[in-house]
C-alpha cells in the first residue's frame, strides 16, 4: 500500500479505538475506576484520624477540642454548592450554550477557590491562635495532612476548571471530543465534594468537643 | 455519546431542587450536632448523623455523577471500590480498639 | 480530525520520529513500551543479582567481614526493593503491555500516551531511588540534633547510604531517629513515584479489557493471562492507594515532624505495618500471579491440550486476589496482635491455599496425558509447577499461628518467599520470554543453551534456597549481620548455589544477545500454538491486526487450525497450513490504511517532572530544594497542558515496515 498524506475520504479507514465492549467510553470508564481507588486513598486518611483523635496526648489541644463547626458548616454548603455549579456548567454545554458553559465553570472554580481560603482561614486560626501545628500530636498530624490532601484535590479541580474556562475562551467554545472531558472533570469535581461530606460529618460533627 | 443521554438528563431547574435538598440535610446535620450538644443523645446522634451524611453521599453520586442513569458496569466498580475500603478500614480499626466496644 | 482551532492551541508540532533513541523516547506503542520495560527491568535483575552475590560473599563466612554491618544492612533492603518493585513488577508489566493487545485482537491499549507516561515514571522512580547512593550524608533530616540508639552516624558509609531497614521499613527503626541521613527518604519518595506508574497503568489496563477486545471475544474466552493481568490491576489500583498514604505518612514524620509513627509523641508503629502490609500482601499476588497466567499459556501449547478447567483456573485467579486482601495481619501475628486476630486472619490465610491448589491441580490436569514438548519454555513452566508448589506448602505452614511465632524472622521465612518469587515468579517470567521470544524478535532462542540454562537453575536455586529452610529452624536469624558458626556449612552451600544461578543468567544473556541476531528465523506460529497474539506475523507489525478478528470461542487460532476426532484428540484440518501462511502475508500487508496514535514527547517530560519533586521534598530546607519543587510542579503541569492539546491526529498513517 502506498502511503498518502491525506486521509481518504470514502474508503474504510481503520482506527484504533473503535468500539467499546461495554458502552462505556475509555475516558469515561477510566476516571470512574480511579475514583473507586480513590476511597482507598481517603479511607486510609480517615483511619488514621479515627484511631489518633481521641486519644490522650501530652501536648495539646486536639482538633476535636478547637472545631468551628458554624464556621465549617458554611464552608461545606460553599463546596456543596459547588457541584451544582459544575453540574450546571455540564448541563449547558449539552445544550451547546458556550458562554453559560463558561459562568458555570468559573463559579465552580471561585466556589472552590473560597473553600480553599476557608482552609487556610482554619489552618491558621489552629495554628496560630491554639498553637496546633503537624507536629503537636499525632490527631493534630492526623487532621492536618487529611484535610491538607482534600484540599490539595479541591486545588488541582480548580486548575482544571481554569483550564477548560481557558481553552474556551480561547478557541470560542469547548469542541465536542471536549464535551467528555468536562464531564470528566465534573465526576473528579463531585468526587472531592462526596468525600468532604463524609469528612465532615465523621471528622468534624461526630468527632467535635468543642461544643461549637 | 452525550447527546444519547440527553433526554434523561434532569433539567437545570431539577439540579437546583437536588441542591437545596443537599442544603436542608446539611442543616439538619448542624441542627443535630447542636441537639446533641445540650441533650446527649450518645449512639443515635452518630446514627442520625451517618445516615444524613449517607443520604448526602447517594443524592450527589447518583444525580450529580450521574450514576443512576449510566450503565451499571460503572456502579458495581465503583460499589466495589467504597465497599472494599469500608471493610479493610473497619478491621484495622476494630483491631485497633477504636470501633470496638471498649471505647 | 482536527479543526483549525485545535491545530492553533498546539504549542509544539507533534513528532513523528520512526528510528533512532527519539523514537523511543516519544513511542506511544505499546509493544515498545513493552520491550523498554523488559530491558530496564533485566538490568535492575542483574543489580539486584549483585547484591545479592556480594550478600552471599559475605555470609559464606560465620564471621566475615567482607561487609560492615551497615553495608550489609543497605544491601538486603536494595535487593529486596530492588527485585520486587524494579524487576518482578516491571517484568509483569512488559508482558502485559507487550501481548494485553494481542490476546485481546487490539491495535493498542485504551490510553496509549498514559502508557508511555506509566513507563517514564517508572524509569526516572527507579533511578531517582538508586540515585540516593550519590547523597550519603547529605541533610540528614531537619530536628535531628544527636542519634539514638547504638547507630553511630559515622557509619554511613557509601554503601551504607542504601535504605537499611528492610524492604518493608519498620517503624520506629526507619524514623528519622534511627534511619539519619536520606536513605530513607530516598526509598519513600522512590517507591511513592513507582506506585504512580503503576496505578496508571492498572486504570489503562482495566479499561483496555473491559472495552477494546475483539468481536465475539467475550470475557470469559480471554486468555488466562488475560484474566491474570485484570486481576492484577484492580490488585494495583486498590492496594497502592494504602502504600501511597503510608509512604507519605513516613516521609512527613522524617521531613516534618508529624507523629504519626512516633511512640514517645503518643504515635503507634504498629500502624506503619498495618497500612504497610495491607499494600504489601496483596502486592505479592501482584508478582506471582503474571507468572501464572504466563504458565497457563504455555504448558496447554506444549502439552498439545486445552487448559484442563478453564473457568475454575480463572475463577480461582479471581479468588486468590480478592482473598488477598483479607490476610495482611498474616505478617504480624509476631507483633502483638490480639489471639483473636491471630486467629481470624489465620483462618482466611489457610482459605487462599485452595483456590491455589485448584490452579496447581488444573495444571498437571492439563498436562496428563498430553504429548509433552520439552522445549525451554515449557521447562520453566513445568519448573514453575514444582517450585512454587513448594513455596505454597512453606506458607501454609506459615498460617498456622503457633508454628509461625517459631518461623518468623528466621531464614524459613527466606526460603518460603524466595521460593514462590524466584521458583515461582521468576520462573515463569523465564518462562515467558523463551515462549514470546519470536513474537518480539522474529527469531527462536536457542534450545540447547535454554536447556543449561534450565538446568544450571534448577539445580542452584534448591541448592540456594532449599538449605534456608532447615536453617531458619536452627536458629538463623534474619537480616543477620552474622551468624553462628555451627550454621557456616549450609551456608557456604547455599552461597555456591547463588553463583550457580549467575553462570545460569550468563549463559541466558549470552542466547539472547547471539539469537537477536543469528538466530534461525520464526516464521508464523513457531510453536503451534492456541492464542491471538500467534496468527500475526512475528515480529509483530507495527499495526499488530491488519483485519481484527472475530472471535468465536476460546482459543480462536487453535480451533480455526485443528478439529477434533471422535475421541476428542486434535486432528489438524486440511487447510490449516494455508491458513496460516495467508495469515503472514495479510499480516503484514493490511488492505486498508491504518492509523495509529501519534508519537509524542509530552509523557517523557512529564514524568521528568517527579524526581525534581522528590529532590526538591528531600533537600526542601534549602533554597535549591524548594526552587527544584517549583520546577518539577512547573515542567509536570506544562506537561500535562501540552499533552491535553496536542491534536489526536496528524495523519500518521500505517502501514509502516515492521521493525
Amino acid at each position: 500500500m502506498s502511503e498518502s498524506t491525506a486521509p481518504p475520504e470514502d474508503e474504510e479507514v481503520a482506527h484504533h479505538d473503535e468500539h467499546e465492549s461495554t458502552g462505556v467510553e475509555n475516558r469515561k470508564l477510566g476516571m470512574w475506576v480511579f475514583l473507586s481507588s480513590e476511597f482507598l486513598f481517603f479511607g486510609a486518611l480517615i483511619t488514621n484520624y479515627l484511631l489518633y483523635f481521641g486519644r490522650e496526648f501530652e501536648q495539646g489541644p486536639t482538633p476535636s477540642e478547637i472545631y468551628d463547626i458554624p464556621f465549617t458548616s458554611v464552608s461545606s454548603f460553599v463546596l456543596l454548592m459547588s457541584s451544582l455549579t459544575m453540574v450546571l456548567a455540564h448541563n449547558a454545554l449539552t445544550r451547546r450554550d458556550q458562554g453559560a458553559t463558561r459562568t458555570w465553570l468559573l463559579a465552580t472554580a471561585m466556589l472552590g477557590s473560597v473553600f480553599l481560603a476557608g482552609q487556610v482561614f482554619e489552618f491558621t486560626e489552629f495554628i496560630v491562635e491554639y498553637d496546633m501545628t503537624l507536629s503537636t500530636n499525632p490527631a493534630a498530624s492526623s487532621f492536618y495532612v487529611l484535610t491538607g490532601f482534600h484540599g490539595t484535590h479541591v486545588a488541582i479541580g480548580v486548575i482544571m476548571l481554569l483550564s477548560l474556562f481557558g481553552l474556551s475562551k480561547r478557541l470560542g467554545g469547548l469542541s465536542e471530543r471536549q464535551h467528555l472531558n468536562l464531564e470528566l472533570v465534573g465526576l473528579y469535581w463531585h468526587f472531592v465534594d462526596i468525600i468532604w461530606i463524609v469528612i465532615f460529618t465523621v471528622v468534624y460533627l461526630l468527632t467535635a468537643t468543642s461544643g461549637g | 455519546m452525550t447527546e444519547e443521554h440527553h433526554a434523561t438528563h434532569p433539567q437545570p431547574a431539577q439540579y437546583v431542587k437536588i441542591a437545596v435538598v443537599l442544603a436542608t440535610l446539611t442543616a439538619v446535620e448542624v441542627g443535630l450536632y447542636y441537639l446533641n450538644n445540650s441533650l446527649s443523645l450518645g449512639w443515635i446522634n452518630t446514627a442520625l448523623l451517618l445516615i444524613l451524611a449517607a443520604l448526602k453521599f447517594l443524592i450527589v453520586i447518583g444525580w450529580y455523577m450521574h450514576l443512576r442513569f449510566e450503565k451499571r458496569t460503572l456502579s458495581r466498580f465503583f460499589g466495589f471500590g467504597f465497599v472494599l475500603a469500608l471493610t479493610l478500614y473497619a478491621v484495622v480499626l476494630v483491631g485497633f480498639g477504636v470501633l470496638a466496644l471498649n471505647r | 480530525m482536527t479543526t483549525a482551532a485545535e491545530r492553533a492551541a498546539t504549542i509544539f508540532r507533534r513528532p513523528a520520529p520512526e528510528k533512532g533513541i527519539w523514537s523511543w523516547i516519544t513511542t506511544v506503542d505499546h509493544k515498545r513500551i513493552g520491550v523498554m520495560y523488559g530491558y530496564s527491568a533485566f538490568i535492575f535483575f542483574i543489580i539486584g543479582g549483585l547484591e545479592a552475590l556480594l550478600l552471599r560473599i559475605h555470609l559464606s563466612q560465620a564471621e566475615s567481614n567482607f561487609l560492615t554491618a551497615a553495608e550489609y544492612n543497605g544491601l538486603f533492603t536494595t535487593h529486596g526493593v530492588t527485585m520486587v518493585f524494579l524487576v518482578i513488577m516491571p517484568m509483569g508489566a512488559a508482558f502485559m503491555n507487550y501481548l494485553l493487545p494481542l490476546m485481546i485482537g487490539a491495535r493498542d491499549v485504551a490510553f496509549p500516551r498514559l502508557n508511555a507516561l506509566s513507563y517514564w515514571i517508572f524509569l526516572f522512580g527507579g533511578l531517582f531511588l538508586y540515585s540516593g547512593i550519590l547523597f550519603s550524608g547529605m541533610a540528614a533530616p531537619i530536628g535531628v540534633e544527636g542519634v539514638s540508639g547504638n547507630l553511630d552516624p559515622s557509619d554511613i558509609t557509601r554503601l551504607g547510604a542504601l535504605p537499611d531497614g528492610g524492604w518493608f521499613f519498620y517503624q520506629p527503626n526507619a524514623s528519622r531517629d534511627f534511619s539519619p541521613g536520606t536513605a530513607v527518604d530516598f526509598a519513600a519518595l522512590g517507591l511513592q513515584i513507582l506506585g504512580i506508574a503503576s496505578l496508571i497503568s492498572a486504570v489503562n489496563f482495566i479499561v483496555t479489557i473491559f472495552n477494546l477486545r475483539a468481536k465475539g471475544m467475550r470475557l470469559l474466552r480471554m486468555p488466562v493471562f488475560i484474566w491474570m493481568s485484570l486481576v492484577v490491576a484492580f490488585l494495583l489500583l486498590f492496594s497502592l492507594p494504602i502504600i501511597a498514604i503510608a509512604l507519605f505518612m513516613v516521609t512527613f514524620d522524617r521531613q516534618f515532624g508529624t507523629l504519626f509513627f512516633d511512640a514517645t509523641g503518643g504515635g503507634d508503629p504498629i500502624l506503619w505495618q498495618h497500612l504497610f502490609w495491607l499494600f504489601g500482601h496483596p502486592e505479592v499476588y501482584i508478582l506471582i500471579l503474571p507468572a501464572m497466567g504466563i504458565v497457563s499459556e504455555i504448558l496447554p501449547v506444549f502439552s498439545r491440550k486445552p487448559l484442563f478447567g478453564y473457568a475454575a483456573v480463572v475463577f480461582a485467579g479471581a479468588g486468590i486476589g480478592f482473598l488477598g486482601f483479607g490476610v495482611w495481619a498474616h505478617h504480624m501475628f509476631a507483633s502483638g496482635i490480639t489471639p483473636a486476630a491471630q486467629a481470624g486472619f489465620g483462618i482466611a490465610t489457610m482459605t487462599i491455599a485452595v483456590p491455589t491448589g485448584v490452579k496447581i491441580f488444573n495444571w498437571l490436569g492439563t498436562m496428563w496425558l498430553g504429548r509433552i514438548r520439552l522445549a525451554p519454555p515449557m521447562l520453566f513452566a513445568i519448573g514453575f509447577l514444582a517450585m512454587f508448589t513448594i513455596g505454597g506448602l512453606s506458607g501454609v505452614t506459615h498460617s498456622i499461628v503457633p508454628s509461625d511465632w517459631q518461623q518468623t524472622d528466621t531464614y524459613y521465612i527466606v526460603g518460603h518467599f524466595h521460593y514462590v518469587l524466584f521458583g515461582g515468579a521468576i520462573f515463569g517470567i523465564f518462562g515467558g520470554l523463551y515462549y514470546w521470544f519470536p513474537k518480539f524478535a522474529g527469531r527462536m532462542l536457542n534450545e540447547r543453551l535454554g536447556k543449561i540454562h534450565f538446568w544450571l537453575w534448577f539445580i542452584g536455586f534448591n541448592m540456594t534456597f532449599a538449605p534456608m529452610h532447615w536453617l531458619g529452624f536452627q536458629g538463623m536469624i534474619r537480616r543477620t549481620w552474622r551468624y553462628h558458626p555451627s550454621l557456616e556449612f549450609w551456608n557456604q552451600i547455599v552461597s555456591i548455589g547463588a553463583f550457580i544461578i549467575a553462570l545460569g543468567l550468563v549463559v541466558f544473556i549470552f542466547n539472547w544477545v547471539r539469537s537477536r541476531r543469528h538466530g534461525p528465523i520464526a516464521g508464523m506460529d513457531p510453536w503451534d500454538a492456541r492464542t491471538l497474539e500467534w496468527s500475526i506475523p512475528n515480529p509483530t507489525p507495527v499495526h499488530n491486526f491488519s483485519t481484527v478478528p472475530t472471535v468465536h470461542g476460546l482459543d480462536e487460532f487453535w480451533h480455526r487450525k485443528y478439529g477434533e476426532d471422535d475421541e476428542g484428540r486434535p486432528v489438524r484440518k486440511d487447510d490449516a497450513d494455508s491458513y496460516v501462511a495467508r495469515l503472514g502475508e495479510e499480516g503484514n500487508d493490511p488492505a486498508v490504511p491504518i492509523h495509529l496514535p501519534n508519537p509524542t514527547y509530552f509523557p517523557f517530560l512529564m514524568a521528568a517532572g517527579l524526581p525534581l519533586i522528590g529532590y526538591g521534598i528531600i533537600f526542601h530546607t534549602s533554597a535549591v530544594g524548594k526552587a527544584l519543587i517549583a520546577i518539577g510542579v512547573l515542567l509536570s503541569l506544562s506537561a500535562l497542558m501540552g499533552w491535553a492539546t496536542e491534536p489526536l491526529e496528524e495523519g500518521h498513517h500505517g502501514p509502516v515496515e515492521a521493525h
